[in-house]
């Protein structure tokens, strides 16, 4: 072994686990036979037991307390600051969740009670007008005429356009005023019973019409509806 | 709650994450000790330990998921920290010189060594460790972590390289380095280069 390889290996071999026995046993040897190396090993040995010393005098040394309790007061305050955070977190999102809740539920009771009027509001247009129901719609004369009344049919005309209608014969115009809006479906054969001329062609289709029906229920006039 | 002392550090941690204020307690005091005496001794200042040693413990209390169970242990990674903390602090003081420092109760920051000798000799020890303190801090930062690694903490070479985080053959190499400035360095302090004497 040669000096520099035993400055390398030869003043701590025994704690380093990459050098074998061989090169300790070799660095053994050359301490023994170098005068140089054998000096440097003895001062190594003198250095090492002065930092013993050093190592053994700050063995026991410890943070000092005060660090502890600055890192424990830290800590509480992250942690509580943190718990405090998360519970405004979680309120705001549920009074979020219950402005929504509410907002939905109003709408909904809002719509119902739309449509609880539009229906209460139809009924009663409904009934105050007398309007026929389907047997008696189905009168001496419509009724051989296949004069047909359908539920799903009847729709009641808000407005007032009594333009295009044609008046039955022997109305006056005067009889109308008060009259509603009936759709229903005939053949047009029916059309015959009013005193309308009627294609004998096509005397059995079926065919939409709206009726002007008077106070006593009866139809006052007629109105073609536009096949589509 | 009472905590086991063979409680894993992983599972300290987590307990403490989840605001659990004495698992973090018992993280600290398990790891304090060492972190602080590694970085006393690469910084020779009371004051600049006590603060890299606060520093590292927030680093794990601020984000605990740094810290990952599957690349080491924690006392690694707090090592880590540690010595980051200690070569920022010497890189920015590079020749801090450290003043007499006491503890809070007034006495010398070491350990007392409990001898029976005189007090002479107690003095003369005394000196002869503050020497070799003061030879320790004059080493460049490298080579005074390989030898307070290898030379105070004990720790074999493999532990140190881990430690450090580089090959076997560094860390030798750096502590080949650092003992001929270390002897060099007490030659100096005893009054000049003493020769060396042969034995045969």
């Amino acid at each position: 072994m040669k000096c520099e390889e035993f400055e390398m290996l030869g003043l701590d071999g025994g704690r380093d686990a990459s050098v074998s026995e061989t090169e300790r046993a070799a660095a053994a040897d050359h301490a023994n036979s170098c005068a140089r190396c054998a000096a440097l090993l003895a001062s190594w040995q003198e250095a090492r037991a002065e930092l013993r010393a050093l190592a053994e005098e700050s063995a026991a040394a410890q943070t000092p307390a005060r660090v502890e309790m600055r890192l424990r007061q830290e800590f509480r305050t992250r942690h509580s600051t943190f718990k405090g955070r998360r519970a405004a977190v979680a309120a705001a999102w549920a009074l979020a969740a219950a402005a929504v809740l509410i907002g939905a539920v109003s709408w909904l009771n809002w719509r119902h009670s739309q449509q609880v009027a539009r229906v209460k509001q139809s009924n009663s247009t409904v009934t105050s007008d007398n309007v026929p129901s389907k047997s008696d719609s189905a009168a001496p004369d419509a009724g051989t005429a296949g004069f047909n009344v359908d539920d799903d049919s009847v729709i009641l005309v808000a407005d007032n356009e009594s333009s295009r209608f044609t008046l039955l014969p022997g109305v006056q115009p005067s009889d109308i005023d008060d009259a509603e809006i009936l759709r229903v479906r005939m053949q047009r054969s029916a059309l015959g019973a009013f005193g309308l001329p009627v294609n004998e062609d096509l005397a059995n289709e079926w065919i939409q019409v709206d009726l002007l029906v008077g106070d006593d229920g009866s139809p006052q006039a007629v109105r073609l509806l536009q096949q589509q | 709650m009472r905590i086991v002392d063979q409680e894993r550090d992983d599972v300290l941690l987590r307990q403490a994450a989840k605001g659990d204020e004495e698992a973090f307690t018992f993280l600290y005091r398990r790891h304090q000790a060492a972190l602080y005496r590694f970085a006393l001794r690469m910084t020779g200042n009371v004051w600049a330990a006590e603060e890299i040693v606060q520093d590292a413990f927030m680093t794990l209390m601020r984000d605990p998921k740094k810290y990952d169970a599957t690349r080491g242990t924690l006392g690694g990674f707090l090592y880590g920290v540690t010595r980051n903390r200690v070569m920022k602090h010497l890189e920015r003081l590079p020749r801090e010189v450290p003043l007499e420092e006491k503890n809070e109760d007034g006495t010398g920051t070491g350990v007392v060594l409990q001898d029976s000798a005189t007090p002479a000799t107690l003095a003369e020890k005394r000196e002869r460790v503050d020497r070799v303190r003061a030879a320790v801090q004059e080493l460049p930062t490298e080579f005074r972590e390989a030898v307070v690694l290898c030379e105070l903490e004990e720790m074999s070479y493999e532990e140190a390289a881990q430690a450090v985080g580089c090959p076997i053959g560094t860390i030798r190499s750096r502590l080949h380095r650092g003992r001929a400035l270390l002897m060099a360095h007490l030659e100096i302090l005893r009054d000049g280069p003493r020769r060396m004497t042969v034995s045969k």
